[in-house]
């Protein structure tokens, strides 16, 4: 048993940190957001190295595990970063870095690495209930191409050049078999764009594609065999995802706790109020209730034990929940100031709302874990 | 990072099963289980564990403690409550012993320690007092020289197993000069001395833990006080953190979780399963889960004690949290066994109607309110984490 950081992580943790107090204040932010896609970030994330983390060292990468992704995300997470590493990085580039398809490996990973290409995943369709093997748009050979047919919703990262796109080969629009990934180009004239901005600052594209032609050297495994490459990328990438949240749910509890110790009402602070001091315990013990589960999923993986999947259901559970309240507490005890959008606060709040309702919300994820655990 | 065991800790983890399932019988549990046969099989047990070495695992391995790393004390406890077998009493081996070794005189270490590793002195706890409960410091027991002798006047309180011990740790007022925490001094008092007067207080599980416990100019020689005249406040707030890391009580839970979901998955309502209920399911996630969560927050805790670290304000955090899930696991046994809960077993009766389920089911949620009260209230260690933690 060890939980600790080992000496490179922690460097990485200190590095990020650093980074991010100098180049990443709320104002910076937002000036980021307005000025869209952040290029200049990019840049020097690429240039920082930080782009290489979860790659393999055969790949050119850094040869990070779960762990230094999670440390970086954390990181994020504290000040809200929108650039889209996690959609580019953690999931689109882990699926190409994991599949089958060494040529893409070779000709698309060093690109991403240096920050010269972006990338995405494509998993929502219009579906009411989240799953993850609801696919129902169509790719069909001809000749060396496949021919896709269908739309995808939010896909994020509305500046990836590249998308990744699961089609259906064969199968019920459920089934876990029958499912291919494909590596589209983003600005292909068969798809139909229509760009929204998210209101955490991301940007992202509801595409339509009629008689998209993909060559068949551009799918990532053999056709059909999709699923396990998704739901193994998905699954890290949700223990990614949820120590951003952490990261979030830190800034919010230390954040309240301050503005508690200068806010004065009455003639005194108003943080020396034992009903809000409890409430804020409580928000700081839910945070670090998420870390131990965060912990916990980060070790399921390093061990290969066979709990990764309710280890990981159970924390993006928590997550959801957890993160939702903390950061309503978070704008209640701010008062006024919690609901204005030029402070901080109700940010948070609207991140860790979009964080729930990625690949299945807090309610999805227990139901989830309860198949897991009670079938 | 990692969270595996090594091939030692597994061997280690197997020796304590064996040892566990040869010698917690289930005639032994059946006599802890039965108040009448509670205190002598307790003792069996604790010598038992004591010849093992196992009975004061967390001392000093110089007063026979065991040099036991994080992990190994956690597969200890998780094995422990695995097999359905109780941990030692805590008022000795885990409460008074560590401000003995930590503070007592030689002399008094080599009194009470082997003994107290033997089970073979029964400690009380004398901290709460009528009108000192949350706020401890407002202790007004006093205790006046007289001679080489102290003599000490007053009532404590909420005093577990007062009925059954031979000596009490107590607090009491020797000044009332400066803050309150500055006049205390800690002693030990034999209940055997003249002036002792032990009442029992019925608990709302229909039975008898807690006691008042009275002193009417009792005679204690200044040799009892462990450390300073006025210090016992220091020793004492030492103490609590022992304790609250004590109480998070992770293996019981998923003990009795694991017990649930037997239940559960046997008892038919309207046909089927409760646990093929959604909404049970769901309820069992939510405990499920956070009893995760806090699995890994202790293990964290016991790591970081490990590498050096004493446990402060952690061991709040464990207790909080810690006594909450074990309501919410009690609440929920409580939903599977229904209305079987309610039934009270005669005064004297049968080992099998005390030790069955549902029994259990109603002691524990019904005893189990008292957890989130005692060791300092959960509110009290909501404002240390805040003072400590969050800096209000």
């Amino acid at each position: 048993m060890d939980f600790s950081l080992n000496e490179e992580q922690l460097m990485l943790k200190d590095s990020v940190a650093k980074y991010l107090l100098a180049n990443y204040s709320p104002e910076q932010r937002s000036a980021n957001i307005m000025q869209s896609g952040g290029v200049s970030h990019w840049t020097h994330f690429a240039e920082l190295g930080w782009l290489t983390v979860p790659f393999t060292e055969e790949v050119g990468g850094f040869g990070g595990s779960i762990v230094d992704t999670c440390v970086l995300m954390e990181e994020f997470g504290k000040v809200l970063v929108v650039e889209p590493y996690w959609p580019s990085i953690v999931l689109a580039g882990q699926l190409i870095a994991r599949s089958s398809n060494t040529a893409l490996c070779e000709r698309i990973l060093p690109q991403l690495m240096a920050g010269e290409l972006q990338a995405s995943f494509a998993w929502l369709e219009g579906q009411g209930t989240f799953c993850l093997s609801h696919v129902s748009a169509t790719a069909k050979l001809d000749g060396d191409d496949y021919i896709l047919n269908g739309q995808k919703q939010l896909v994020l990262n509305a500046a990836a050049d590249i998308i990744l796109l699961p089609a259906r080969t064969r199968g019920e629009v459920n089934s876990e078999q029958g499912i291919s990934l494909f590596k589209i180009d983003a600005q292909d004239p068969a798809i139909e764009r229509e760009e929204v901005v998210l209101m955490d600052g991301q940007r992202a594209v509801n595409i339509r594609f009629t008689n998209l032609r993909v060559p068949a050297e551009n799918m990532l495994t053999a056709e059909g065999d999709a699923y396990p490459l998704i739901a193994d990328v998905v699954g890290e990438a949700l223990i990614a995802l949820c120590a951003e949240a952490v990261g979030a749910m830190e800034y919010l509890y230390k954040a309240t706790a301050d503005y508690a110790n200068t806010r004065k009402q009455f003639g005194t602070a108003i943080g020396k109020f034992q009903a809000l001091q409890h409430r804020m315990v409580d928000m700081f013990m839910a945070t670090e209730l998420c870390r131990s589960l965060l912990i916990r999923a980060q070790c399921s993986v390093l061990d290969g034990s066979s709990e990764r999947q309710k280890d990981i259901a159970a924390l993006k559970s928590m997550v959801g929940k957890y993160g939702r309240q903390v950061a309503e507490e978070a704008v209640q005890l701010h008062g006024g100031m919690g609901v204005s959008n030029e402070m901080p606060i109700g940010h948070y709040l609207k991140r860790l709302m979009m964080i729930d309702s990625y690949f299945g919300n807090a309610l999805h994820q227990r139901r989830e874990y309860c198949e897991l655990s009670y079938a | 990072m990692h969270a595996k065991f090594s091939a030692d800790e597994l061997a280690f983890q197997s020796e304590v099963r064996s040892f566990m399932r040869d010698n917690y019988s289930a005639d032994l549990a059946a006599r802890i289980h039965h108040p009448d046969t509670f205190r002598d099989a307790s003792v069996e047990w604790q010598k038992c564990l004591d010849n093992k070495g196992w009975a004061a695992h967390g001392w000093p391995v110089e007063h026979g403690g065991q040099p036991w790393s994080a992990t190994q004390k956690y597969i200890y406890s998780t094995e422990l409550a695995a097999a359905g077998a109780p941990d030692v009493v805590p008022m000795g081996i885990k409460m008074v012993a560590p401000v003995l070794y930590s503070y007592g005189s030689e002399e008094q270490k080599a009194r009470f320690l082997p003994a107290t590793k033997a089970s073979d002195i029964w400690w009380c706890q004398g901290y709460s007092e009528p009108g000192a409960g949350s706020d401890l410091a407002a202790l007004q027991t006093k205790a006046v020289r007289d001679g080489d002798d102290y003599l000490v006047t007053g009532t404590k309180i909420w005093t577990t197993y007062a009925q059954y011990a031979d000596w009490i740790f107590c607090l009491v007022r020797t000044s009332n000069e400066g803050k309150p925490q500055q006049g205390i001094s800690f002693l030990l008092i034999d209940m055997k001395s003249p002036g002792v007067t032990v009442s029992p207080i019925i608990s709302i599980d229909d039975e008898h833990h807690l006691n008042e416990v009275s002193f009417d100019n009792v005679r204690v020689p200044m040799a009892n006080r462990i450390g300073e005249e006025n210090q016992g406040w220091t020793y004492a707030k030492a103490l609590l953190t022992y304790e609250r890391t004590a109480l998070s009580g992770v293996p019981y839970c998923k003990r009795t979780l694991a017990n649930i979901r037997e239940m559960a998955a046997q008892s038919q309502n309207q046909s089927s399963p409760l646990l093929s209920s959604p909404d049970f399911q769901a309820r069992l996630a939510d405990v499920e889960m956070d009893v995760m969560a806090l699995e890994f927050l202790e293990l964290r805790v016991l790591s970081a004690i490990d590498s050096g670290g004493a446990p402060g304000m952690e061991s709040s955090l464990l207790k909080l949290k810690g006594t909450e899930m074990q309501q919410a696991v009690q609440s929920l046994q409580w939903d599977v066994v229904a209305s079987f809960g309610g039934v009270l077993p005669a005064e004297h009766g049968a080992q099998a109607l005390w030790q069955s389920t549902a029994n259990m089911a109603r002691r524990s949620y019904m005893f189990g309110r008292a957890s989130t009260i005692y060791g300092g209230s959960n509110e009290v260690q909501r404002n240390i984490i805040a003072k400590f933690a969050l800096g209000l």
